[in-house]
């Protein structure tokens, strides 16, 4: 019997950005959404759940807009969430979520496995997962690509730039998942209904010992853009030769 | 393609809006609950059917693959309680689904609410507890496949001029006739049959019954080659002393006329949502084709002739989408919506030939061409303003209800 | 003492950290100090690209992960209290990173795509994308050390001078609780792909692997490398990762880069932003790359790439 912790986000969609007229990033037309290696992140718990028994507690940090979040992670098999929820828990650099994760996850749970998103699709600073290691002191794996537990030991693979590595830890331990580790679920209808009965524990500001202070100050946002030509040729013949032609023109043939 | 934002995932429901309650207010906002589930169905949609949508248009092939995965995702019995298998879900849900569904293949989206709106319907609403265990938990659970057969060669809009009989014979009841355009023919399992009892008690004298693919008499012809969604497998059925257990009477005798019309009434919520995402989806395609493509040095969206037709459209589509919502929320509410069934489905469906037409052209000659989207959703539009009552019949359900 | 730090795990990304280190040293005049794991013979040659001081992690024994320098380097920062430290940001350098900013209890800049020292502040101003490459956001740290992971590539190496400098021998690692079962080097000479001139890459448009061999023709007639997309790489394993270019893949500079097949999501985009020349192939002409691209052909790949390789390899023969 594993105790399980997932830990989640609810994210802004990148795909409803639009960039205003002076380069300043538009976000008010966009959704949210499960932030993309979270939904691994989720799979996984379960998967390892189903083969070595155990339950399934997903954790987020954010504000009151994240309920529909919740009910998107709980349609994905935990069997409980924890929400720790306050309106200031937005825009959050990693070392605060990482801290108060860490407060919630030490005092609240027992757990022997801790599974996180190699990183989120908002930010991707790919930095809660160890952060949140560390503030519990234990063993962190990072980027893992394939995981097993033998004897309360995590194995696992991890793909680095030099080749694969197959690591073992002992229990507890906290692992980042990579996006091919599994394919996540679509949550079936009766998921997604079920997730509402579901038991969700809401922790607020004053059930804790204080946010860390910030460490980075955000100077500026804005829109990352490029200027291109966006020519288009036909795919025949004379297309290509048209083609061709450009590229010669530019220099970076031959 | 993440370029062009679809306001179908962000617009609401219609909430109560209904004439009799002034101290009501209006909420236009799908619950956290029916966002998901929306959000799900697309995710679903673009994994599962956009893959396969083109080729399933082509070779008019039933999507058995698709099928398979909705089953295993309870969307097969979306209104239907729990204990026969289904979900339990409300019509407004319902109706994002078909949509969202439709938004990537109108005819897998149209069998999925055939099945479910057509067949299921019936069943759940006038059969016994043994038929709905027997027949209703196997079509909710995805095992077995709806269909719904009442129109004739003879018998189109005039419903009641249905000459398939049947007539008891000891414990059976003995059918003969022949349906027509029964979508899911080939493919089901389970047929929902409308066949006359009583020649002389007119409308009055319409049965319903319950029937087996498998039952001896009943057989099911060719599939028929259509203009459009033709992935959804259409037949004619022919009752040759097709002999059908007395048990399987759906209903009273002499109610088959009234289970006909109140399953229509609630299958044109599925066809307005059908309808809904067949347009948001000609949209969709004609936002992103118009930004891409330059004439005269610029995009064509820079045209206000271009700019006019994409804002009629979502303009239509926004006004098509909350008469459908607002039909399947008078449903929930267990008020008549019948009426606005029909305005949803009339609207819905009309705005929706216009509006793919329009979308053709804007893509120019490149629109015209096989295989573009835009193509198959304007053959797609059409059969809504056919199918579950032509647009001529709804204009009669809404007039006869508005002189009334 | 202030001082920038600089730590990467290999020679070739110090020597790249060391540059650009140099630079930030000299802005905020304070010393350059490199990590040096295992081997000391190389502290000169980091001290001749630019380091003032060398600190050599003692070697580790084979099974134990990069990890068990953590202890030390802590212990090393809260005694020395840099200014900056800057770590490359290959997979094992952006962990090290979270878990050092962790216990030092400081923010990261997580692959900084550009720093600079603000005059007036003197703080290190971080450059790094976020939401999937769409936006550029500019940080600033008030806490110490100011770190930041930096992607492999993003700076030029240093130039070798002769230059004086101190070596220094940090203590042994206690054993860290992760170890190494096994290790699977790959046989490909990784890197290639962020150097190529040209590139060619592709996308889940192709539709099986033996089709690669088109591409494969392609290349060869631009004398371009191979790259790919993330599902490429990740799930059809079709490609090494090592070829994976984006956001979470390589980032890439070259002359050309042509991408075949590919939608072009934001994430991909990323990593080709500074390519001189982006062309495109796709038979869906609403496909985005084509706003990212200069030139584009809309049409079936597998009818363009035999026509535009047949056509290159004209030119390239003559
Ligand atoms: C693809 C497809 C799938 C179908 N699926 C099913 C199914 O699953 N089950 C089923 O039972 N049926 C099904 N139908 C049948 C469909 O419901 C009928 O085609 C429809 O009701 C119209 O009937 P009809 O074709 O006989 O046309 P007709 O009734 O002959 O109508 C021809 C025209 O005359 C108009 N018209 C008729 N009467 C009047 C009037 N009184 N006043 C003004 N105008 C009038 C009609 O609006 C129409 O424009 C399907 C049809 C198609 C094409
Ligand atoms: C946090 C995060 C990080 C990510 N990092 C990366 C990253 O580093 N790198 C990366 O690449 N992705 C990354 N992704 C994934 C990215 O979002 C896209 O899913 C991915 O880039 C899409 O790959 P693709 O273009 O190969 O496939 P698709 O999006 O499936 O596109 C295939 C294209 O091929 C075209 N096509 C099909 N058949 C043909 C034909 N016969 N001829 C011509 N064209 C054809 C189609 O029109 C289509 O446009 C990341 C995602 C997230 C959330």
């Amino acid at each position: 019997m594993l105790n399980i912790v997932t830990c989640f986000k609810w994210v802004i969609d990148e795909a409803y950005i639009k960039v205003g007229a002076s380069r300043e990033l538009d976000l008010e037309w966009a959704d949210y959404k499960l932030s993309d290696y979270d939904r691994n992140a989720i799979e996984e718990a379960m998967r390892i759940a189903d083969i070595e028994g155990g339950t399934v507690t997903a954790v987020t940090v954010g504000s009151s807009d994240a309920t529909k979040g919740i009910k998107d992670a709980l349609s994905r098999g935990p069997e409980k969430a924890i929400f720790i929820n306050d309106p200031a828990f937005t825009d959050l650099e990693p070392s605060q979520t990482a801290s108060l994760l860490a407060e919630v996850i030490a005092s609240r749970l027992q757990y022997d496995l801790i599974i996180c998103g190699e990183g989120s699709s908002d930010l991707y600073a790919q930095q809660v997962g160890p952060r949140l290691a560390e503030l519990l002191d234990i063993p962190c794996i990072a980027f893992v690509s394939k995981l097993d537990i033998k004897e309360r030991q995590v194995i696992a693979e991890r793909k680095m730039e030099d080749g694969i590595e197959v690591v073992t830890a002992p229990l507890p331990a906290l692992v980042t998942v990579l996006p091919d580790i599994n394919s996540p679920r679509i949550p079936g209808l009766k998921d997604t209904l079920g997730a509402a009965k579901k038991s969700v524990i809401s922790i607020g500001k004053e059930e804790l010992t204080g946010m860390a202070k910030p460490h980075l100050e955000t100077t500026a946002i804005e829109a990352a853009t490029m200027e291109r030509h966006c020519i288009k040729f036909n795919p025949d013949a004379e297309g290509i030769k048209q083609f061709v032609d450009a590229l010669l023109k530019e220099g970076v043939m031959g | 393609m993440a370029t062009d934002y679809a306001p179908s995932m962000q617009q609401a429901g219609v909430g109560s809006l209904h004439e009799k309650k002034g101290d009501v207010g209006m909420d236009f906002k799908l619950t956290e609950e029916q966002e998901l589930i929306r959000a799900n169905m697309r995710e679903f949609a673009r994994q599962y059917v956009d893959p396969i949508a083109v080729e399933i248009d082509e070779n008019s092939r039933y999507p058995a693959e698709v099928m398979a995965k909705l089953a295993e995702g309870d969307w097969m019995g979306m209104p239907y309680p729990q204990e026969y298998g289904g979900a339990g879900v409300d019509y407004v849900t319902y109706a994002c689904v078909i949509e969202e569904l439709s938004r990537s293949c109108a005819a897998t989206g149209f069998t999925l609410s055939c099945h479910t709106g057509l067949a299921s319907g019936p069943i759940y609403y006038f059969g016994t507890e043994t038929q709905k265990q027997k027949y209703l938990a196997p079509l909710c659970k995805g095992q077995h496949i709806g269909a719904f057969a009442l129109t004739e060669p003879g018998a189109g809009t005039d419903v009641g001029a249905g000459s398939t009989t049947a007539v008891l014979d000891g414990d059976e009841y003995v059918l003969n006739g022949t349906k027509t355009f029964t979508s899911n023919g080939p493919v089901a399992d389970t047929f929902v049959i409308f066949a006359v009892t009583d020649k002389a008690a007119g409308t009055k004298g319409m049965s319903a019954f319950i029937v087996s693919k498998d039952t001896p008499g009943l057989k099911v012809g060719e599939h028929f080659m259509k203009m459009g969604i033709r992935a959804s497998q259409t037949s004619e059925i022919i009752l040759h002393d097709c002999r059908v257990p007395k048990e399987n009477l759906l209903g009273k005798e002499g109610q088959g006329f009234r289970i006909a019309m109140q399953t229509l009434d609630n299958g044109r919520i599925g066809v307005a949502a059908q309808a809904v995402g067949i347009a948001q989806a000609a949209l969709d395609e004609s936002i992103s084709y118009s930004k891409q493509r330059i004439q005269f040095g610029k995009p064509i969206s820079k045209n206000q002739a271009i700019q006019w037709m994409l804002a009629d459209m979502a303009t239509d589509i926004a006004a098509a989408r909350f008469l459908t919502y607002y039909a399947a929320y008078l449903k929930d509410q267990g008020q008549p919506y019948s009426k606005e069934a029909s305005m949803a489905k009339l609207f819905a469906a009309e705005m929706a030939s216009r509006h793919t037409s329009k979308a053709v052209q804007i893509h120019g000659g490149y629109g015209y061409v096989k295989g573009q989207k835009v193509e198959r959703l304007m053959r797609d539009a059409k059969i809504t303003e056919i199918y579950e009552g032509t647009s001529e019949a709804q204009r009669m359900v809404i007039a006869g209800s508005i002189l009334r | 003492m202030a001082g920038v730090w600089v730590l990467a795990e290999n020679r070739d990304l110090t020597i790249e950290l060391l540059n650009i280190g140099r630079d930030l040293a000299d802005k905020v005049s304070a010393r350059l100090t490199a990590f040096l794991p295992g081997d000391r013979d190389r502290g000169q040659e980091y001290i001749d690209c630019g380091a003032d001081e060398v600190l050599v992690l003692p070697a580790l024994n084979p099974e134990q992960t990069v990890d068990a320098y953590i202890p030390v380097i802590v212990d090393e920062g809260r005694r020395e209290q840099p200014d900056i430290f800057l770590l490359s940001g290959t997979l094992r350098g952006r962990e090290l990173a979270a878990r050092i900013a962790a216990r030092l209890d400081t923010g990261l800049c997580s692959q900084c795509t550009a720093l600079n020292i603000d005059e007036k502040t003197g703080l290190l101003v971080m450059e790094r994308l976020i939401f999937g490459g769409a936006g550029i956001q500019k940080v600033v740290c008030q806490t110490r050390p100011q770190m930041a992971t930096i992607a492999p590539r993003t700076f030029e190496p240093a130039r070798r001078q002769n230059r004086e400098g101190k070596i220094r021998e940090l203590p042994a690692s206690p054993e860290s609780a992760v170890k190494i079962l096994e290790r699977k080097p790959k046989d490909r000479a990784a890197g290639s792909i962020t150097e190529a001139k040209v590139i060619i890459c592709v996308g889940r448009g192709i539709e099986k692997q033996e089709d690669l061999a088109l591409v494969n023709k392609l290349a060869a007639a631009t004398g371009g490398e191979i790259g790919c997309t993330r599902p490429i790489a990740e799930e059809l394993h079709w490609m090494p990762e090592d070829t994976c270019i984006g956001l979470s893949g390589k980032q890439v500079k070259p002359e050309l880069y042509i991408g075949v097949g590919i939608s072009g999501q934001i994430q991909h985009i990323t990593g080709i932003r500074d390519a001189k020349v982006i062309c495109a192939v796709n038979n869906d002409d609403q496909a985005p790359i084509f706003d990212a691209a200069d030139y584009g052909i809309v049409g079936n790949l597998y009818e363009v790439l035999p026509e535009l390789t047949r056509q290159l390899e004209k030119i390239t023969n003559k």
